[in-house]
């Protein structure tokens, strides 16, 4: 067994952890489908219609799919951090043939999992809610992934580096806000000024409304290139964020 | 006999504050080597130094291996305010933890080991307190390690569970289990530990046995009498004497001189209100080098200043 075992063992762990939080179960089932119904439903949308949203609804689906890719990886990896910085758990596992990096693969399993169902119901509610008329593409589910991994990574550096569960909230928020709105997910790079058009490209977040939008609904981008460079991006964030992990006291 | 842990020198500073300033110590295979010192004192430090998790100078060797290198699955570690993750039961807190190792003790083995069969499927966040610490206990023993590093492991467990702790501890050393453990509790190093070691400020002020310590630390045996409140002047009664805080101590008295004393302080015209005798124990140990060592209320003193010997090598010899 050995690796195969050490993973499935902490899969199981963090699982069971995770969906026995409620509030995180809350935020990362709940919340998502509540911006929907307020961003999706209740504020208009429609192309030249006006309003805040004056793209079609099928243009969105890369933001509202980002805020659960974004948000529950950073906050939960994060807090998990701390908590096992702690609980003194990592001290405890340092002594064990866990490894640094099969621990954030596990952690990243789950939430690919967890994150992967909540994909699958947002989407289900977009069309639903917004007709959003856009591809089930099996690109969807790369781009989920890279995404979840990618965040992970950064969340265990965050982990690693705040000194508090509150101070992994308080640096989660500060970079995911900017982030969600800046990354050609609600706001078209039409509606930017021109000089902070560059800054687009330093955000990861970037590559994955790109090529969900050309795999859903924007059929003359190109999914697979920043496919390529979402997964460059997730591994480096997974290899940093485990040197990260803290190993000693 | 094998020596199992092997520290030379070893020293950890944060800062300006020196942790751990040079110790030095052996424990040999199936021994139960137990660290007192007052909170501060580096106990904690020199658990983690002997296990990897701090960046400690000196030499450690575990196994004749260095702590990063060794085959974990022979070491089983309880951190102290370990805080494992709150929302699994025992039962799954020690699967999870017997989950990253090739061939983990059964789990209702362990559970039954530290008493917590019946409480098995109870979320650790619902556990008492003395629960909680026997859950962490469990999780140490889950890989049948050789080398068990035990910080604190019985801090905040009843008298009863704690016994039941010792029971454990002692039938794991029956069979080989080389242990070593920290803890505040003067009567489980003199019930479990081979040797002691004493620390205050880093340094390694004593290590032996708890007999060894008693007889060169301790007091002698005592009789402490209640005086009635009338009596204001100490009686002669051929015995060496010391008034504190209106007892009268009477120093080295056997069992069978009790009566004499009694007798001669009836004699006196004294009715002792109460009386209790007392052995010397390594509380008397802790609190006389402890003491001297770190003042408690005053600045920590060179370790050579201590009254009644100076420090000792790991193997018991004055340096």
């Amino acid at each position: 067994m050995s690796r195969t075992g050490r993973l499935r063992a902490s899969f199981r762990a963090a699982a069971l952890s995770f969906l026995r939080r409620r509030t995180a179960v809350f935020f990362t089932f709940l919340f998502p489908l509540l911006i929907v119904l307020i961003f999706g439903a209740l504020i208009e949308t429609g192309a030249g219609g006006g309003g805040l949203f004056a793209e079609p609804p099928g243009y969105y689906v890369p933001g509202y799919l980002a805020t659960v890719v974004l948000f529950t990886p950073l906050s939960r990896v994060g807090s998990e951090v701390a908590r096992h910085r702690d609980g003194n758990r990592f001290e405890k596992l340092a002594t064990t043939p866990l490894r640094r990096w099969e621990w954030l693969f596990a952690q990243t399993l789950v939430n690919v999992a967890v994150i992967g169902l909540a994909a699958l119901l947002l989407l289900a509610l977009l069309v639903a809610v917004t007709g959003a008329e856009i591809v089930l593409s099996l690109w969807l589910i790369p781009f989920v992934v890279a995404g979840v991994a990618l965040f992970c990574g950064i969340g265990a550096l965050i982990g690693a580096l705040a000194d508090s569960q509150d101070g992994v909230i308080a640096i989660s928020n500060a970079i995911a806000l900017p982030l969600l709105f800046l990354s050609e997910t609600f706001a078209p790079p039409s509606l930017l000024p021109a000089w902070f058009r560059p800054a687009l490209e330093l955000s990861p977040l970037t590559y994955f409304s790109r090529g969900v939008r050309a795999a859903t609904f924007d059929s003359t981008g190109d999914p697979l290139a920043n496919l390529a460079i979402l997964l460059g991006l997730a591994i480096l964030a997974l290899g940093i964020g485990a040197l990260a992990l803290p190993r000693t006291d | 006999m094998t020596d199992v842990v092997v520290a030379s020198d070893v020293a950890r500073s944060y800062g300006d504050i020196v942790a751990l300033d040079g110790v030095s110590l052996t424990v040999g295979e199936g021994d139960v080597l137990g660290l007192v010192g007052p909170n501060g004192a580096g106990k904690t430090t020199l658990v983690r130094a002997l296990t990897g998790t701090t960046n400690a100078e000196g030499t450690v060797r575990l196994f004749g291996e260095p702590p990063q290198s060794v085959d974990r699955s022979r070491i089983g570690l309880l951190p102290q305010s370990f805080d494992p993750p709150a929302r699994l039961s025992a039962r799954e807190l020690l699967t999870y933890y017997g989950g990253l190792y090739d061939d983990p003790r059964e789990t209702a083995a362990v559970l039954a080991d530290v008493g917590l069969t019946d409480t098995a499927e109870t979320a650790y966040e619902d556990l008492s307190g003395g629960q909680k610490r026997r859950v962490c206990v469990g999780v140490a023993l889950i890989n049948d390690p050789d080398l068990l590093v035990l910080d604190e492991p019985t801090t905040g467990i009843d008298p009863a569970g704690r016994r039941a702790v010792w029971q454990l501890l002692e039938e794991l050393t029956d069979s080989g289990t080389t242990i070593v453990l920290t803890t505040h509790y003067m009567a489980e190093v003199e019930r479990l530990a081979d040797r002691v070691g004493l620390l205050a400020d880093g340094t390694l002020l004593a290590l032996d046995s708890p007999n060894a310590l008693i007889e060169r630390y301790g007091e002698r045996p005592r009789l402490v009498i209640d005086l009635p409140d009338e009596v204001t002047e100490t009686p002669s009664i051929g015995f060496e004497t010391v008034v504190r805080d209106e007892q009268l101590v009477v120093q080295d008295v056997s069992p069978t001189e009790i009566g004499t004393v009694v007798d001669r302080l009836t004699a006196a015209g004294v009715e002792p209100a109460s009386l209790a005798w007392r052995e010397p124990d390594m509380e008397d140990v802790y609190l006389d080098i402890a003491d001297t060592a770190v003042g408690y209320s005053g600045d920590p003193i060179d370790p050579a200043e201590l009254d009644a010997g100076s420090p000792v090598r790991a193997d018991g010899g004055d340096q």
